[in-house]
């Protein structure tokens, strides 16, 4: 069976909702999403790869990607190695500060609590920041050299694209990368443990 | 493994940490501010890691009364050890 799902003029994160709700309907055979900007095909793509289906892109004219993903058994288990010094653990930060209460104080906690996160192992195996947590990762932040620290000893560090774009400072990222919803869900939900900060 | 090493200020309370941060940031003094280390069990929790090339600016401050300031220690790693000295 072959479906085709037309996500052309589609904002993210519509391509990748369009997309996993076909998904869900195929029982087996190949979906192709068509989108018509990179970002939508890198999340249509990494969609793809965290449920372990096999997938290939095509790009067509302009700026046109056809993503062409294989539902069919599951090559054994997706399974992520976790080397020794990760710890199977998802952070989750919902806010620049940490906990509620004063704002300097707040402001000082979460420096506190980063730089501790740096200089601990086993690190935590990503790093999932939302809402004002976005802060951290961007231009201006005081906990830049650690996250930067993390990221470079392999720790990923995902920041939520929707919060980006609302407080305007998406071009301001300096560390880690842009995710969605679905991907913070699934960080969540496949760690072992996932400790909520904000 | 590496060796670091650094100087840190302590507090007596978390108001006069959040004091101190301020002071080194109008001075121009490149801080971090850090949990303080279990090496040093007293005052509060939060303390200022800087350089210890800045470690003069940070004598000049205390003996100009600037800084209300708990203790000054030279903090060491190494190989996954960790010692503090008190300087001040």
């Amino acid at each position: 069976m072959r479906i085709e799902v037309d996500a052309r003029g589609q904002v993210c994160p519509k391509p990748v909702i369009m997309t996993k709700k076909e998904l869900d309907n195929l029982s087996e055979g190949i979906l192709t999403t068509i989108v018509d900007n990179e970002v939508a095909k890198e999340n249509v793509s990494k969609l793809a790869g965290s449920l372990g289906y096999e997938f290939s892109v095509d790009k067509g004219k302009d700026n046109e990607y056809y993503i062409h993903i294989k539902k069919g058994e599951v090559n054994g288990e997706v399974s992520v190695c976790i080397p020794d010094t990760f710890k199977d653990l998802t952070i989750a930060i919902g806010s620049n500060k940490m906990g509620s209460g004063e704002e300097k104080l707040g402001n000082i906690l979460m420096k506190s609590f980063i730089y501790t996160v740096r200089e601990t192992t086993p690190y935590p195996s990503s790093i999932v920041l939302f809402n004002s947590g976005v802060y951290l990762t961007c231009e201006g932040s005081e906990v830049l050299e650690d996250l930067k620290a993390l990221a470079d000893e392999g720790v990923e560090i995902l920041s939520c694209g929707t919060c980006l774009d609302y407080y305007n400072i998406k071009d301001k990222l300096q560390v880690g990368g842009i995710t969605n919803m679905y991907s913070i869900y699934e960080k969540m939900r496949n760690a072992n443990n996932t400790v909520n900060i904000g | 493994m590496k060796k670091d090493e650094f100087g840190v200020v302590t507090f007596k309370s978390t108001h006069h940490a959040i004091q101190g941060e301020s002071i080194f940031k109008k001075k121009e003094i490149s801080f971090r501010t850090i949990p303080t280390p279990r090496e040093i069990t007293v005052s509060c929790g939060l303390a200022i890691k800087f350089d210890l090339s800045a470690m003069d600016r940070v004598k000049e401050m205390i003996e100009g009364n600037e800084l209300d300031f708990d203790g000054v220690y030279k903090y060491v790693k190494n190989n996954g050890n960790y010692s503090a000295e008190r300087i001040i």
